[in-house]
């Protein structure tokens, strides 16, 4: 990586691929960043004016902290953490769930995955305690790995 | 009332015309410019208090110098053949205006006028443009950005001698210089010692940040006027003594504004003041020497970037390429003319319209040269290469 000053442009971030090709980042003293691609043997480059938040998003892609949402479900890995995913995901009560505390379903214990979560009537339970009891309609948002996600949609929401 | 008829002629003449020339991708300069010759003393004469119009482009330059002072990097001017390119650029432009000014009869010092202005090209235009075309991935355009840095630094220098060689008689040159110098360097010592008590009071969100930037200003300009010292120089050290202060971001932004807008009524009232006939100019003599001095000037920055090119970029075409963004002349060749004139010395006619005409349509050349500068410095590179396998041929 090479970084220049450019006086009155900004300041210039450069990196060749093992390709050859080019790519430069240039953050504007007006505040937005041009982001520039130049292919091995091309004459003229691609180039892109970001805002700072679109440029954010760009980084976020780049540097792994991606947010891959499917429905209900995000998927978050934090590079600085972890390298396995961490999901979130929410869930609708189940009929074999209701009357029951999360402390009865020893959800925790069983899987792994931590109810953060449960909307209720339009208002949420934040960090429900172990002796809530699920109602009718709950929505429940749960936290976990992927592989427990999967455990507790199978003996959890799964069971009736 | 009249200052306000006055104000309302330069700002909507100027807003027109300045819509005009950036709906065609134009530079705005020459015809700001050619706005104050058709409406000022050689035009139509519509301006009440030349005075008036005159001070408020005076701000203008004060304004200028005090930006691109705060704006200096001279960090990174070291690097990979940055001081070889700026002095490659200086030596072989500077020369080329000086004896032409000489060739067609010009004193010593206007000589050195006129060359300056040859010398030092436009960054406005040239900036624009390099961005415009998307070159800044390219190692070349960084070369000519340092250039332009390396253009300030000599502008600078031109500045110090220029108001120390006019002030009359050559003993008291050395009695000025010095006290440029030492002004400048008081200027440095109060602002560092001040920094702690001024920083806060630019973080302030009511009138005092722009207010207090006006004082500095203003004060140390009229402490230099008052003393004999470049008012244009201590503009330029204040600003970079400034730039040293971390909350002076804020209001800076607000002086760029101001900047922007009494730098337009200072081309203006530079127009306005020039003591031209219109009828009379064209003589034939006066026009074969704009047009010399036009094709050397394009010459020269073409030569001084093939050179830069061969020995930083190992490449002609990129030289050239150079050489094409570096033509545009403009605000600093006008400033540098006006800061002469300003001296009361007295600097001749035939200088002062030679030197306008010739930014005005250097501005506007250069601007086009610099636009395909790219298929420009390629074409020629491939032309010069053809001519050299030729010549090897038939040898």
């Amino acid at each position: 990586m090479r970084i220049t000053e450019l006086p009155d442009i900004g300041t210039k971030y450069e990196l060749e691929s093992s390709e050859g090709d080019k790519v430069a980042v240039i953050f504007l003293t007006t505040g937005e960043i041009e982001l520039y691609v130049l292919e091995a043997g091309a004459e003229t480059p691609s180039v892109t004016r970001l805002t700072p938040e679109e440029a954010r998003r760009v980084g976020g892609v780049l540097t792994g902290t991606v947010l891959t949402i499917e429905r209900e479900d995000v998927e978050v890995t934090l590079p600085e953490i972890s390298d396995r995913k961490i999901n979130i995901h929410v869930y609708p009560v189940t009929e074999g769930m209701i009357g029951k505390s999360i402390a009865d379903l020893a959800i925790r214990k069983r899987t792994g995955v931590t109810i953060t979560a449960i909307s209720r009537r339009g208002e949420s339970i934040i960090s429900p305690p172990a002796e809530t009891v699920f109602e009718a309609g709950d929505m429940i948002v749960a936290i976990g790995e992927h592989e427990q996600m999967k455990a507790c949609e199978r003996e959890v929401f799964g069971s009736k | 009332m009249t200052f306000l008829l006055d104000l309302a002629i330069v700002t909507i003449s100027c807003l027109v015309l300045g819509l005009v020339s950036k709906h065609l991708r134009q530079t705005a300069i020459p015809v700001y410019i050619i706005a104050g010759i058709f409406l000022g003393k050689s035009g139509f004469d519509l301006i009440t208090s030349y005075d008036f119009v005159e001070w408020l482009g005076k701000i203008g330059v004060i304004f200028l110098l005090f930006y691109i002072g705060h704006e200096f990097h001279y960090k990174g001017l070291k690097e990979h053949g940055r001081l070889l390119a700026g002095c490659t650029d200086f030596i072989v432009n500077f020369f080329a205006g000086f004896s032409l000014g000489l060739l067609i009869g010009l004193t010593l010092i206007e000589a050195f006028i006129l060359a300056s202005a040859v010398y030092i090209s436009s960054s406005a235009i040239v900036i624009t443009t390099l961005i415009e075309n998307k070159r800044l991935i390219h190692p070349e355009a960084e070369t000519v950005v340092w250039l332009m840095v390396f253009e300030d630094i000599i502008l600078v220098i031109l500045l110090v001698v220029l108001t120390s060689i006019m002030v009359g008689n050559s003993s008291a040159i050395p009695i000025s210089l010095a006290t440029a110098l030492l002004f400048i360097v008081l200027l440095l010592a109060i602002i560092g010692r001040l920094s702690n008590f001024i920083s806060p009071l630019f973080e302030r969100d009511d009138e005092i940040p722009i207010l207090l930037t006006f004082a500095l200003i203003f004060g140390f300009s009229a402490i230099a006027h008052h003393l004999g010292v470049s008012v244009e120089l201590v503009a330029f050290f204040l600003g970079s003594a400034l730039s040293g202060v971390e909350s002076f971001k804020r209001p800076f932004g607000a002086i760029i504004t101001f900047k922007d807008l009494f730098l337009t009524i200072f081309f203006f009232s530079f127009g306005m003041m020039l003591p031209i006939e219109l009828s009379g100019l064209p003589s034939a003599n006066f026009v074969i020497a704009l047009l010399t001095l036009i094709t050397l000037s394009i010459l020269g920055k073409f030569v001084s970037g093939a050179i830069i090119g061969m020995r930083v970029h190992d490449s002609l075409e990129k030289g050239l390429i150079i050489g094409a963004y570096t033509t545009p002349r403009g605000e600093f060749s006008i400033v540098l003319l006006a800061v002469a004139i300003g001296t009361g010395v007295g600097v001749s006619e035939l200088l002062s319209s030679l030197v306008i005409a010739y930014v005005i349509i250097l501005s506007l050349i250069g601007s086009s040269i610099a636009r395909y500068g790219d298929k420009i410095g390629k074409a020629m590179a491939g032309g010069i290469n053809k001519l050299t396998t030729q010549a090897h041929r038939y040898r």
